[in-house]
């Protein structure tokens, strides 16, 4: 790929990521649900970056119908832990694309979160990997790992969208 | 400040009286620093308190750090083959002799001054020590040991009280419940090496309780979800516990709360889950590996055990007093920080003798509900919170446990039953917690 093919991309991507974060800041779950392609893994792992899903509990492991049943819930009148909802402002920054010029686009990311529910707030960080594919001019979540600073500690209820 | 007050309240004659009466409770037991203070002493530091699973450390060095209320302890299996159980706490000046909560090691070397004790605790190693006499006795200078220390099929508890009656005493009914998590293994082996799910919330330890009455109020929104998803497609029985899911709601009727004794309660699903027993199997069956699960149990346990183990469903849903809890899927271990923060730690059982998806189904069933961003969890967390704050208010501190005090009965194994929502666990709770907080 040239050098301004490569620009060109960087750019799509970083606009793909920020969009993504103003619908997670937002509250707009149905908007979110769409970036993601129907095959899709959202992954949260727990205790460790590397932890084998299949052997490792982990905090969010989850394909298209789990995502579909969590939007679903966080958008009704009694998940308690989000209502009132998070006010959410995160920063995504760190991106960086990786391509062979095949269908995937692997994109590591790092994020800053500052959230404030009730009176409280709370700051959040996290590496993000993403694995996108192609959708028209656009591009849709294959997969979406993020890896909590915090991955090891106890947590406060994480019942946002991050 | 807080000594004074405690000093105080221990004072007083009928200590638990002022706090508990049988159906109703003084909501400062949720919010007074002295009273924490007074069940760090008269809970934690008198009674048995479950502290590692062997299977956490299955290995020679293979160590894991906890705590006994605040009590620093490591639980480590030494070069011996045993585990031993030792303050972590250096023998001469007293800083941490083992800083992170996990790992393998020959040794526990003190960073301040560098005195070295081995992996059973034994004192191996002071630098200059020409400034010690000859007959300086090393044996004497080892690891503190934990005063006592006994298990149960793997799951070791300690007590810094030398007093302490037998363990096997102390769990009286609560050990046979155990058992429905243990031999929901063909081979009765349980392995917690699957993770841990590590939570936090701004309220007192004692909000985990064994409540009942709450589900279909708090975790409304995740029963939708299981009706959704029995109403769709992808509502497929293809796991040990997914068919709990489908009929957890007590149909039946049968499902009952039980006061065990000690502190120890229980929502007994058992028959419930029973009276369904064909459905259990037959969903079983259709799992992955699930044949070969159904096989080995009857090898194992004679088809009676072993369709009452399955349909239970490796769930006792057990509280241990104080600190320890067996629910569906995991070991739950509640670490009270401050008398208005408490740490909760899931441990995710892996089953042994059983195939490697059955396990890795369990692992999810597990973390869609439990844990920071499952689907019912967080909502407990979310109402311990507001419980915290709702119980600022004073004016009239007393609340109410007196649910079904009207129609329980005692069973003839001598425990306290009721109907699955009422409150014979908390009061079951609550007398334990009296009768600690009240002894000299």
């Amino acid at each position: 790929m040239t050098t301004a093919g490569l620009a060109e991309l960087q750019f799509a991507v970083e606009q793909f990521l920020f969009r993504e974060a103003r619908l997670m800041d937002s509250n707009d779950y149905k908007g979110w649900l769409d970036l993601w392609a129907d095959e899709c893994t959202y992954w949260l792992p727990s205790n460790d970056d590397d932890a084998d899903p299949h052997e490792h509990i982990a905090l969010i492991y989850e394909g298209h119908k789990q995502l579909e049943d969590r939007v679903w819930r966080l958008s009704g009148l009694h998940a308690h832990a989000q209502r009132p909802k998070s006010r959410l402002a995160r920063v995504v920054s760190n991106i960086e694309v990786h391509t062979d010029g095949g269908e995937e686009i692997t994109v590591y990311s790092t994020f800053v979160l500052c959230e404030i529910r009730k009176n409280e707030t709370r700051f959040w960080a996290g590496r993000n990997r993403h694995v996108l594919v192609r959708d028209g001019d656009g591009f849709l979540i294959k997969l979406k790992k993020v890896m909590l600073a915090n991955i090891d500690t106890v947590i406060p209820n994480l019942t946002f969208i991050i | 400040m807080l000594d004074q007050q405690a000093e105080a309240l221990s004072r007083a004659g009928d200590w638990a009286g002022q706090y508990f009466r049988g159906d109703k409770v003084n909501s400062e037991i949720y919010t007074s620093p002295a009273i924490f203070e007074r069940e760090m002493q008269k809970i934690f530091n008198a009674t048995w308190v479950y502290l590692a699973h062997e299977s956490e450390i299955p290995k020679d060095g293979d160590f894991v750090t906890r705590v006994i209320g605040r009590q620093p302890v490591v639980v480590v299996r030494g070069n011996d083959g045993r585990y031993h159980l030792v303050m972590n706490r250096c023998r001469h000046r007293g800083a941490l002799i083992c800083e992170v909560e996990r790992g393998n090691q020959s040794h526990f070397r003190c960073f301040y001054h560098g005195w070295t004790y081995d992996n059973t605790g034994k004192l191996v190693h002071i630098p200059k020590d020409d400034a010690y006499p000859a007959d300086f006795d090393r044996d004497e200078h080892s690891l503190t040991p934990v005063p006592r220390v006994e298990a149960y099929r793997g799951f070791i508890f300690g007590s810094v009280n030398p007093a302490v009656g037998p363990l096997r005493d102390y769990l009286g009914l609560a050990a046979a419940k155990m058992d429905y998590m243990i031999d929901s293994s063909p081979t009765g082996e349980l392995r917690l090496d699957a993770g841990i799910h590590k939570t936090t919330y701004r309220g007192n330890w004692k909000f985990v309780g064994m409540d009942g009455y709450h589900p279909p109020v708090v975790h409304q929104s995740a029963f939708e979800i299981f009706k959704r998803r029995a109403a769709n497609e992808h509502a497929n029985l293809d796991s040990h516990t997914a068919q709990v899911q489908r009929k957890t709601m007590n149909e039946s009727g049968l499902a009952v709360s039980r006061d065990l004794g000690h502190g120890h309660a229980m929502l007994d699903v058992v028959p419930h889950r029973v009276s369904e027993a064909d459905f259990h199997l037959a969903a079983m069956r259709n799992a992955p590996g699930g044949e070969r699960y159904v096989a080995d149990m009857f090898a194992a346990y004679g088809p009676e055990r072993a369709t009452e183990l399955i349909a239970v469903g490796g769930d006792p849903h057990l509280g241990v007093f104080p600190n320890l809890q067996m629910i569906n899927q995991h070991v739950r271990v509640m670490v009270p920080m401050a008398v208005d923060r408490t740490d909760v730690y899931l441990y995710p059982v892996h089953l042994g003798g059983v195939s490697d998806e059955m396990n890795e189904i369990r692992l999810r069933r597990h973390e869609e509900f439990y844990g920071a961003a499952g689907m019912g969890q967080p909502d407990d967390t979310e109402i311990f919170e507001r419980n915290t704050d709702g119980l600022q208010a004073t004016v009239n501190p007393w609340i109410d446990i007196s649910r079904g005090r009207n129609r329980e009965y005692v069973d003839a194994d001598g425990s306290i039953v009721g109907q699955i929502s009422d409150e014979v666990t908390q009061r079951g709770q609550m007398r334990e917690w009296a009768r600690l907080m009240s002894s000299s």
